[in-house]
C-alpha cells in the first residue's frame, strides 16, 4: 500500500449533519401523535382508545419484527410465543397473586426476556429458513404447555377478574399511558438504536452480514441482543393487548395471526426502515376496519398482496416512495457538511 | 405390551409424517428453500381428492392414480411462477412468499370447503387389522408405512443413480460450478420441486384415508415435516424417514402417557434432538 499520509491536523473541518426538514417534521408530529395518545381518555371515546390500542400493538409488534427481519436477518414467524407468555405472566401475577395490575405488565416482560435466551441459543443452530420454523415450533409448545398448566387454568384460560377494581377512567389512562410508553419504547427506541454507533453495525450488518463481520461488526452477538429486545418489546405488546382483552386463552394467546400481522405490515409497508412499519401499520388497520368483514376473501388478498410484495416489490411501499423523494421521517444518515465551502 | 403396542403404532404413525418429511428435505436439499405452504398443499390435495372421490364415487386408489399427477404439475407450477424468482442465499423472500402462498391457501379453501372435517371413503379398508405378536396392526398404516419406505427408497436410488439425481446433487453443493458443466439450475428446480410436491400426492390420499382433514390443518403438518427432518438430520433422504419414526414413535407413546401431551412430546423430542445433537441423529457434523 502506497502510504498518503496526513497530518492530524490536516483533517478538514466538516460538521456531520444528523437531521434533515422532513426529519424535524416528522419528529415533530410523532411527538404530537405520542403526546395525543397519552392524553386520550380526555379526547376520545373508550371504543376509539381500544382501537387505537390495537394499532399501536400492531406498530409495535411490527417494528420488533422488522428489527429481527430487516436488520438483523432472523426471520421469526413466532413472536406470538413472547406475546402470549408475557401476557400469561400478567394474568398469573396480577389474578393469582394479587399483585398491581398496572405494576404486573412491567415485570411480566421478565418473563418473555428470560425465555428468549436460552430459546435464542437453541434456535440460532438452525439453518436459514430452518430457523422460522423453529421459532414457530417454540410458539406451538408455550401453547400446548399453557394448555395442559393448571397454574393459567389449562385450556379454559383466564381473566383478570382485578381490572374491575378500577373505574373505566383510570382504567383508559393507564391504557394511554401504557401505549404511550410502548411507542416511544419500540419506534422510539429502535430510532435511537439505529442513530447509535450500533445503528451503523445494524445498518451494515442489514446489508451484507459477511462484509459486517469482516469489519468488526460482532454479528452473532448483535442478533442475540436484538432477538432478546424484540422478545421484550412483542412481551410488552402482549401484556398490553391482553390487559385490554380482559382475558386470554391459550389460543388467543399464541395466534400465529400476529405473525401474519407482523410480515404484512413490514413488508407492504417497506422492510428495512421504521416509516414502512408506519405506513404498513396503518395501511392493515385501516384494511382491517373496512374489509375484515369479509373474513376468507379478506385474508385470500392479504396472502397474495404478500406474495406478490415478495416477488415484485421487496422494498414495499416506503422503498417506492423513498426512490422518488428524499425525505426521511426518520433520518439515520450521518452527512459530512463543510462549513467553509457553502 | 402396552408400550410395545405404542413403539408399533408410533412407526406407523412414522410412516404418514416421513411422506411429508421426504419432500421438504429434497427442497432444502437442493435449494436451501423451506416451504411454508407444504402442509397447505397436502390439505389441498386432500380436499381436491375427497371432493373427486364424492362426486364421481372413485376409489382411492383411483383418487391416487389422478392425484399424483396434479400434485406434480402444481409443484411444478409452484416453482415457475414463484420459487423460481425468490431462490437465493437470503432466506427472506422465498420464506416471505411461501407464507403468503400459506395464508391465501388456507383461506381459500376455507371458502371452498368450508371449516368442516372430511375424510376419503376407503369402502372398509380403514378398519380392517391384523394381529402380529399379540398387537393388532391396521392394514391402512401398514400399506402407509409401506409407501413411504418405497419412497424412500426410490428416491435414493434416483438421486445416487440417475441423471437426474447427479444433476441434483451437483446444483446443490455449488449451483454455479454446476451450471458451468452443462446444467441449468432452473430446470432441476422445477423437477425437484415436482418431486416433492407430487409425493405430497401420497401424503394426501393416506392422511386422508387415515384421519380427517380440514382446511386449517397445514400448519400442523409443516411442522411435522419440519421436525422429522431436523431430528433425522438434514440433507439425506433416509434420515427424514428415520427422524419420521422417532417422532411418531414420541408422539405415540406421549399420548399413552397423557392425551394432552402427544403432539407436545414430539415437539420436546424435537428441542431436545436439537439441544444436544443439532446435527440430527443421523446427520454427519458439518463443522
Amino acid at each position: 500500500m502506497s502510504a498518503v499520509s496526513y497530518a492530524a491536523t490536516a483533517v478538514p473541518e466538516v460538521q456531520v449533519q444528523r437531521q434533515t426538514p422532513s426529519g424535524r417534521i416528522a419528529m415533530t408530529l410523532a411527538l404530537a401523535g405520542i403526546v395525543a395518545v397519552a392524553v386520550m381518555p380526555w379526547w376520545a371515546s373508550t371504543g376509539t382508545i381500544r382501537s387505537i390500542l390495537v394499532l399501536c400493538c400492531y406498530i409495535a409488534v411490527a417494528q420488533m419484527w422488522n428489527l429481527l427481519a430487516g436488520y438483523a436477518g432472523l426471520v421469526s414467524v413466532g413472536q406470538q410465543a413472547f406475546m402470549g407468555a408475557a401476557g400469561y405472566a400478567l394474568f398469573v401475577l396480577a389474578q393469582t397473586f394479587g399483585i398491581n395490575p398496572f405494576l404486573a405488565v412491567f415485570l411480566s416482560l421478565l418473563v418473555p426476556a428470560v425465555l428468549a435466551v436460552p430459546l435464542y441459543l437453541l434456535l440460532h443452530r438452525l439453518d436459514g429458513p430452518y430457523f422460522s420454523i423453529g421459532t414457530w415450533v417454540v410458539a406451538e409448545v408455550f401453547r400446548l404447555v399453557c394448555s395442559n398448566l393448571p397454574i393459567v387454568n389449562a385450556g379454559a384460560g383466564m381473566s383478570l377478574r382485578v381490572m374491575k377494581d378500577y373505574s373505566a377512567f383510570e382504567r383508559n389512562v393507564a391504557m394511554s399511558w401504557l401505549c404511550a410508553g410502548m411507542l416511544l419504547l419500540t419506534v422510539g427506541g429502535s430510532y435511537w438504536l439505529l442513530r447509535s454507533r450500533y445503528g451503523l453495525a445494524l445498518i451494515a450488518m442489514r446489508d451484507n452480514p459477511v462484509a459486517a463481520a469482516s469489519q468488526g461488526v460482532n454479528v452473532a452477538k448483535l442478533r442475540f441482543l436484538i432477538y432478546v429486545a424484540s422478545a421484550v418489546g412483542c412481551g410488552l405488546a402482549g401484556a398490553i393487548y391482553f390487559m385490554a382483552q380482559l382475558r386470554i386463552t391459550p389460543g388467543s394467546a399464541f395466534d400465529p395471526m400476529w405473525a401474519n400481522v407482523a410480515i404484512f405490515i413490514v413488508m407492504v409497508g417497506g422492510i428495512g426502515s421504521i416509516e414502512g412499519v408506519l405506513i404498513g401499520a396503518l395501511i392493515f388497520f385501516i384494511a382491517d376496519r373496512w374489509f375484515g368483514a369479509y373474513g376468507a376473501t379478506y385474508f385470500v388478498v392479504l396472502g397474495l398482496m404478500t406474495l406478490l410484495v415478495a416477488l415484485y416489490a421487496r422494498t414495499g411501499i416506503w422503498g417506492l416512495i423513498s426512490k422518488r423523494w428524499d425525505a426521511p421521517w426518520f433520518p439515520i444518515r450521518r452527512k459530512l457538511v463543510d462549513p467553509n465551502r457553502p | 405390551m402396552e408400550w410395545f403396542d405404542a413403539l408399533v403404532q408410533g412407526i406407523l404413525l412414522g410412516g404418514m409424517y416421513a411422506q411429508y418429511a421426504l419432500g421438504m428435505a429434497l427442497m432444502f436439499g437442493v435449494m436451501r428453500i423451506v416451504n411454508i405452504s407444504h402442509g397447505d398443499l397436502v390439505i389441498l390435495l386432500s380436499l381436491i381428492g375427497i371432493s373427486m372421490a364424492t362426486a364421481w364415487g372413485l376409489a382411492p386408489v383411483s383418487v391416487l392414480i389422478i392425484l399424483v399427477p396434479l400434485a406434480v404439475l402444481m409443484g411444478w407450477v409452484l416453482q415457475k411462477a414463484v420459487l423460481n424468482r425468490v431462490v437465493g442465499s437470503d432466506p427472506l423472500p422465498s420464506l416471505i412468499a411461501t407464507f403468503g402462498l400459506s395464508i391465501a391457501l388456507q383461506n381459500l379453501m376455507l371458502q371452498i370447503w368450508s371449516a368442516n372435517s372430511r375424510s376419503l371413503p376407503g369402502h372398509g379398508i380403514e378398519s380392517q387389522s391384523i394381529e402380529i405378536a399379540g398387537v393388532y396392526v391396521g392394514v391402512l398404516p401398514l400399506i402407509v408405512l409401506a409407501v413411504a419406505t418405497a419412497l424412500t427408497w426410490g428416491l435414493d436410488i434416483v438421486l445416487k443413480h440417475t441423471r437426474f439425481g447427479r444433476a441434483l446433487r451437483a446444483a446443490s453443493a455449488d449451483v454455479e460450478a454446476a451450471s458451468m458443466t452443462g446444467i441449468n439450475p432452473r430446470a432441476v428446480y422445477a423437477l425437484a420441486t415436482a418431486v416433492a410436491v407430487g409425493i405430497l400426492g401420497f401424503a394426501a390420499v393416506f392422511q386422508s384415508l387415515r384421519s380427517t382433514v380440514a382446511p386449517a390443518d397445514g400448519p400442523a403438518q409443516l411442522i411435522y415435516a419440519f421436525e422429522a427432518v431436523i431430528i433425522g438430520g438434514m440433507g439425506a433422504v433416509w434420515g427424514a424417514f428415520l427422524g419420521s419414526m422417532v417422532l411418531g414413535i414420541a408422539q405415540a407413546i406421549g399420548f399413552r402417557i397423557d392425551p394432552g401431551f402427544g403432539v407436545l412430546a414430539g415437539h420436546l423430542v424435537f428441542l431436545f434432538v436439537l439441544a444436544t445433537r443439532p446435527q440430527g441423529l443421523f446427520g454427519k457434523a458439518t463443522t
